[in-house]
């Protein structure tokens, strides 16, 4: 009966496992392999040498001379702004439009950012920010501020593609939370109304609380998707000018297909899915505790 | 009878549709630029009987798609257009075919296939190539505005700031983004002017480094001109042709496919910074990968393209100076015979960036869009430049 039950774990198990074996340890393994080997296919640690102490990937003198302060520190920034924005606006909104009569169909215009392909969001941030079609421009004029390229200058590239991306994201947070909103029962409002406390009260205390598993994935999926971006940057400023925008993905990008190195391309993967499994470390460990 | 027929006639096609040999070429070339292409394919079919479908992929694209596609021993194309020193790269690695045979280097303009040459070997042919000579400008708009050509640096600076005096103009100078080059064609022309031919074949040779004294001396100039504002904010380089057709600005620096571009290329008029003694000849070069289905028609492809008769059939068209010797003055539109003219008494040499290539390539581009918005971070670009050509 054990045995027969194994057998048929296996044959379940088998298609999975061949396809993952396929597409993703084998790939893997291989680009980790790959990262020990130099262009002239000695094993080495040069790859991670060059990765690592290149000023594309840090450049601490960028705090004093000024943007570009390498892909890693980027990525950070990205992090810093993006998902602290994305996360509660998401969730403010789907508080907000909750009862709101209509506030589905804001909510599937707002989530509209998130089924458009990448490509296409980072062709209009571009186009958001262009000093001669932009909409910041446009809006910014009212104020008699004067037009400019924003993703061309140094200091505002960066920031221009974490915020113009702000509304790309925003949508998924906010159908997560507005599903999550659902599962709260109305007797614990009820109740809380009941003993006098107030909206805010109310959201600190019952609200968050409740929804702590729901911004468990929204942090990590925002996370991810944060480490990983990519089409955005390459669409909008090519991670320039000179470096000012690049981010990681881009430099693992770059070293493949430009610099024609699939050893330090190899390093940037191996950092990359690195951090990306610390970061969806908490995801994962939720699911299990859950089990 | 009628079924016979009928079954014959079923497998004629079927195998006309299985054996018949059609060639894929590959380039960059797109809307205007591949009208004037097409003409060049089609005299090719109407005399060889082999028929050849274009596809369009920039280079860019084909850096990314090529590698894997020759790992996997499979190629887009038969004839493909590409950056020399991809092509050089490939062959390195046994994906091209050596076309020695069918690729006459005499009879090519000295040096044209240098950059396609290894260990003896041919692994490409140069195609007709384009010039960059210099700042393009409306006849038209000169006139109306009592403005001259430049004879001396001085003049040029009085030039740009007359241009910035007229109500209207963004700028003097447009500055073209997008990709990235044309801020680099800009910046070779300067570092031609200013700093020598040898220069210039140095730093692609990487004999000279870029924080030299010579080199910064050169990009000084350039800065000084982008620090009073005289150069337009980068903006995406076809969108800007149009500002500045449209009176926007008063000069371009383009290549010379800009006459293919323009609704009057007769109102074109071109100089080079006064004392220019090089300008830049970027040719188009291809290659056959060594995995073509048919490399002896592939050959023949090439042979002609980059030869006498499709090269002399290309410049007709207009925007487009050859690379192979003897075809005839008379093939050239009378604006490109002005562009050849700019060519006699200085050195033709080869565009940097796409020699050098490779990472350096895109580093070269971006960090120009850096110092034209940061012009005083000239030594920190500089200083980038020498690490990526290491």
């Amino acid at each position: 009966m054990r045995k027969s039950g194994f057998s048929q774990f296996l044959i379940f198990m088998l298609p999975a496992l061949i396809l993952l074996s396929t597409f993703v340890i084998y790939p893997s393994i291989k680009t980790t392999l790959q990262s020990f080997v130099d262009e002239n296919g000695k094993i080495t640690f040069k790859n991670y040498k060059d990765v690592l102490t290149s000023r594309d990937t840090i450049d601490l003198s960028g705090f004093s001379r000024g943007f570009p302060l390498g892909t890693l520190l980027h990525n950070a920034i990205w992090i810093a702004i993006h998902l602290p924005l994305t996360v509660s606006l998401g969730l403010i909104l789907a508080v907000l439009l909750r009862k709101v009569r209509g506030g589905n169909i804001l909510k599937s215009i707002i989530f509209l950012g998130m089924v458009m392909p990448m490509i296409i969001g980072g062709v209009m941030v571009r186009f958001m920010f262009d000093g001669n079609l932009g909409v910041i421009n446009a809006f910014l004029g009212l104020f008699g501020f004067e037009s400019k390229t924003w993703t061309a200058y140094p200091e505002t590239s960066l920031f221009s593609l974490i915020f113009g991306s702000v509304w790309l994201w925003t949508g998924f947070s906010l159908v997560l939370y507005s599903a999550g909103l659902e599962t709260i029962p109305r007797d614990f409002y009820e109740a809380a109304a009941m003993d006098g406390a107030g909206p805010f009260k109310i959201f600190f205390k019952i609200t968050i609380p409740l929804l702590k598993p729901i911004t468990v994935v929204v942090v990590t999926m925002t996370l991810l998707w944060e480490l990983k971006i990519f089409d955005i940057v390459y669409v909008a400023t090519m991670g320039g000018p000179g470096g000012a925008s690049n981010v990681l993905a881009l430099q693992m990008y770059t070293y493949a297909f430009r610099e024609l190195n699939t050893g330090k391309a190899a390093v940037v993967a191996v950092l990359l899915t690195t951090l990306t499994i610390t970061a969806s470390y908490p995801l994962i460990k939720g699911s299990s505790d859950a089990r | 009878m009628r079924r016979l027929v009928l079954m014959v006639t079923l497998i004629i096609l079927i195998g006309v549709f299985l054996f018949s040999k059609t060639l894929t070429v590959i380039g960059p070339w797109s809307g205007a630029e591949m009208d004037k292409f097409t003409p060049v394919l089609e005299k090719f079919e109407k005399e060889y009987g082999i028929d050849v479908e274009y596809r369009i992929y920039r280079a860019e694209d084909l850096a990314n798609i090529l590698p894997a596609q020759f790992a996997a021993k499979k190629t887009l194309g038969d004839v493909i257009f590409m950056w020399p020193w991809f092509v050089l790269n490939q062959a390195k690695k046994g994906h091209v075919i050596d076309v020695s045979d069918v690729i006459d280097e005499s009879k090519y303009l000295p040096g044209v296939l240098d950059n396609v040459k290894m260990n003896g070997k041919l692994y490409g042919a140069a195609y007709t190539g384009k010039v960059k000579p210099g700042f393009w400008y409306r006849k038209s708009f000169f006139e109306k505005h009592g403005l001259s050509v430049p004879k001396t640096w001085n003049e040029f600076i009085i030039l740009l700031e007359k241009i910035k005096g007229i109500p209207g103009i963004k700028a003097p100078i447009a500055s073209g983004d997008g990709v990235g080059w044309p801020l680099s064609d800009v910046t070779e022309h300067f570092i031609i002017t200013f700093g020598g031919p040898n220069i210039h074949r140095d730093l692609i040779a990487g004999n000279i480094k870029w924080q030299s004294f010579t080199v910064r001396n050169a990009f000084e100039k350039l800065t000084s001109l982008l620090k009073k504002g005289y150069f337009g904010e980068p903006t995406e380089w076809t969108l800007v042709l149009k500002q500045w057709w449209n009176g926007d600005y008063g000069l371009y620096f383009m290549g010379s496919w800009i006459t293919g571009m323009v609704d009057d290329p007769n109102d074109l008029g071109v100089f080079s910074l006064p004392g220019n003694k090089g300008i830049v000849f970027g040719a188009d070069y291809a290659f056959i990968p060594k995995y073509t289905k048919y490399p002896e028609e592939a050959k023949t492809l090439l042979k002609y393209l980059c030869g006498l008769e499709g090269q002399t059939e290309q410049v007709k068209q207009g925007g487009h100076v050859a690379t192979v010797k003897n075809v005839p003055l008379i093939a050239y539109p009378p604006v490109d015979r002005e562009v050849a003219k700019l060519l006699e008494g200085v050195e033709a040499l080869f565009d940097l960036d796409d020699s050098i290539g490779g990472a350096f390539q895109t580093t070269f581009w971006d960090q120009l869009k850096l110092l034209w918005v940061r012009p005083e971070r000239i030594d920190d670009v500089l200083r980038t430049f020498d690490e990526k050509m290491k």
